[in-house]
């Protein structure tokens, strides 16, 4: 990785990562700098793949730090349509033709080669015999708002395709896109008409601490439907904690500094800031839900995920538009899906 | 080894305990020492978001107390600096959930492994004071140049002088303002010491960046231009015995002076 400094932002090259996981690693190591902040950054990817959804992820990261992306160079095509359909500008650079011609400092520049024609070409926009039950399949969850486990349930039997996430557990990072499951199904969902979709957005790293649950506790998968739910209606502030044996609904916020444990799911109506443990009886079927995830740690059975330190501004500013947000266990690691609405 | 025990107090609330436990841990770290940073202020904890550590919190001081983890789980490593750890309070309760004996304990055990071990204590002098001192062999009295600071201050100090284990107490004269103490608006440093009678460790100006510092969850010690984390660097240096001399605090007022200058030239040009 090696950082190239241009007239008003920075080339950041991840040409060299092996995969994804790598390439977020370094970006989010690269955007903790100071320097970064509310720069322009250029985007060197090198020949990987990135679905729409992971390349979403990396521009929601730099996003995060007041920077934005000026345009990215790839060679893959799958990362060109990604980009393409993201709005985000492709542009060859050799190493040559370097500073001046490359940002587009006079608005929608010359250099940028966005293929328009991709976007039709690439994005599925229905693909005829299957798609139709798989929707279908995919959306009846939704209705009751119980939508991964059905999801991954059904997914998981398109599991064949190679796994590139091995190399995960060389790096703390814990949450990254194992969404080239998902991904066929998104655009089948986006595809069709006003429903509901995941987007899976990366933000928290995966804490290394020893045992955490309860002693005797073991690790279980229990339907939590099943269990009874503590109804709140107040605002938890710093230093408040609620543990319950069972879910946890919250209509208001959660203030950084309180604590809410539930042997179920834990459900805000609001904004979720302060530490927020599912299953801490070791249920990894558990889930966190909230208007808006800005927990500063979530912990779901036996995994702690620490906030990513980019993202580290403890108070968010209320707004009516919020996207509500799930974190749950998938392959060993906590992953947040926002709740999109694709019109 | 056997390392320090600096136990950072004042009396009274807000006047810069946590901000300077914060920086002169970093800046010690920043020597090359191994330093931990223990937060007592039970219920009302912040050195962890000055450090910015807030993300990492798992474990605190009451859960190893309360034995449901080791002392070496609970310590959080700094971000930047590896010879920097904090071992947090715990949000969820108050003082009492910590006795003086208990924290002397922990104090006892982390001394043996690392050079300095500094306790940031609460304000008041109830329980958590007591805790806070417990395990001390060292003071640092932070105040600022304000009587009511002061008034507290001297009270701690006589607090601590019947301790006996404390063989050392010194004074932070936080928030200075030069300019308020040529216009005679302020105490001067002089007069505090003069009032106090305790040795000076370090005076600190005051400074706006420390409350963007404080926000970003960096101390200002690494802040290279920074007037205060130049002064708290050298508090650092005069713990670890250096004479380093007091800044010159006036220093400012050239740099005013010298731009009027500049301006009387350009006058003088037109």
């Amino acid at each position: 990785m090696e950082k190239g400094f241009i007239e008003n932002g920075f080339i950041i090259n991840l040409s060299n990562s092996k995969n994804t996981n790598q390439l977020v690693y370094e970006l989010s190591n690269i955007m903790e700098h100071p320097d970064v902040r509310g720069k322009r950054v250029c985007l060197k990817l090198g020949n990987i793949d990135l679905k729409q959804s992971q390349l979403l992820s990396i521009k929601a990261l730099i996003e995060a730090t007041d920077a934005g992306i000026a345009f990215i160079d790839t060679t893959s095509e799958q990362t060109e349509a990604s980009a393409a359909s993201l709005g985000i500008m492709i542009s060859k650079m050799s190493d040559e033709m370097q500073s001046d011609s490359i940002i587009p400092s006079a608005p929608e520049g010359e250099p940028v080669v966005v293929k328009e024609e991709l976007v039709t070409e690439e994005v599925p926009v229905s693909e005829p015999e299957e798609s139709d039950s798989v929707a279908e399949k995919v959306v009846e969850p939704y209705a009751e708002t119980e939508p991964a486990s059905d999801l991954t349930g059904l997914i998981n039997t398109t599991e064949g395709v190679e796994d590139t996430y091995t190399e995960a557990s060389e790096h703390e990072l814990s949450e990254i896109i194992p969404s080239e499951r998902f991904e066929n199904e998104f655009e089948r969902l986006a595809a069709s008409e006003g429903l509901i979709s995941n987007e899976e957005i990366s933000k928290y790293i995966l804490l290394d601490t020893g045992e955490v649950l309860p002693q005797g506790a073991e690790e279980h998968s229990t339907d939590t439907k099943g269990l009874p739910t503590l109804y709140l209606s107040q605002t938890l502030r710093s230093g408040q904690t609620v543990t319950y044996e069972g879910n946890i609904l919250i209509i208001g916020d959660a203030h950084p500094g309180s604590e809410i444990i539930a042997e179920g799911d834990i459900t805000v109506w609001g904004i979720l800031g302060g530490i927020a443990h599912a299953g801490y009886k070791g249920n990894i079927n558990s889930k966190v839900r909230a208007l808006k995830l800005n927990a500063i740690q979530l912990r779901i059975a036996g995994l702690y995920a620490r906030r990513n330190d980019t993202l580290n501004v403890p108070y968010v500013q209320k707004t009516n538009e919020f996207i509500p947000e799930e974190a749950q266990i998938e392959d060993g690691k906590i992953v947040i899906y926002k709740k999109l609405r694709r019109d | 080894m056997a390392g320090r025990v600096i136990v950072i107090t004042s009396g009274k609330g807000g006047v810069g305990k946590t901000t300077t436990s914060a920086n002169i841990g970093t800046a010690l770290a920043k020597e090359g020492y191994k330093v931990v940073l223990i937060d007592t202020d039970l219920g009302l904890r912040n050195l962890d978001l000055l450090l910015g550590l807030e993300n990492r919190i798992v474990y605190t001081i009451v859960d190893v107390i309360e034995e449901r983890c080791k002392l070496k789980q609970a310590l959080v490593k700094d971000k930047k600096n590896p010879n920097l750890s904090l071992l947090a309070a715990a949000q969820t309760r108050d003082k009492s959930a910590v006795n003086a004996e208990q924290l002397k304990e922990i104090c006892d055990k982390l001394k043996e492994k690392n050079d300095f071990v500094l306790v940031d204590c609460p304000a008041g002098i109830e329980q958590g004071f007591q805790n806070a001192i417990a395990g001390a062999s060292e003071a640092i009295v932070v105040t600022t140049p304000e009587m009511s600071a002061i008034r507290d201050a001297d009270r701690i100090i006589g607090l601590l002088n019947t301790k006996e284990e404390i063989t050392s107490t010194r004074l932070l004269l936080n928030r200075v303002r030069p300019n308020l103490i040529k216009n005679n608006e302020m105490m001067s440093v002089d007069d505090v010491v003069g009032i106090l009678e305790i040795p000076l460790l370090g005076i600190i100006p005051e400074d706006t960046g420390i409350i963007t510092s404080t926000n970003k969850g960096e101390p200002i010690v690494n802040d290279e231009h920074s007037l205060a984390g130049q002064a708290y660097r050298n508090i650092a240096k005069r713990t670890l015995g250096e004479e380093v001399p007091f800044l010159d605090l006036d220093e400012p007022k050239g740099i005013v002076a010298k731009i009027k200058n500049v301006f009387a030239k350009l006058k003088a040009k037109v």
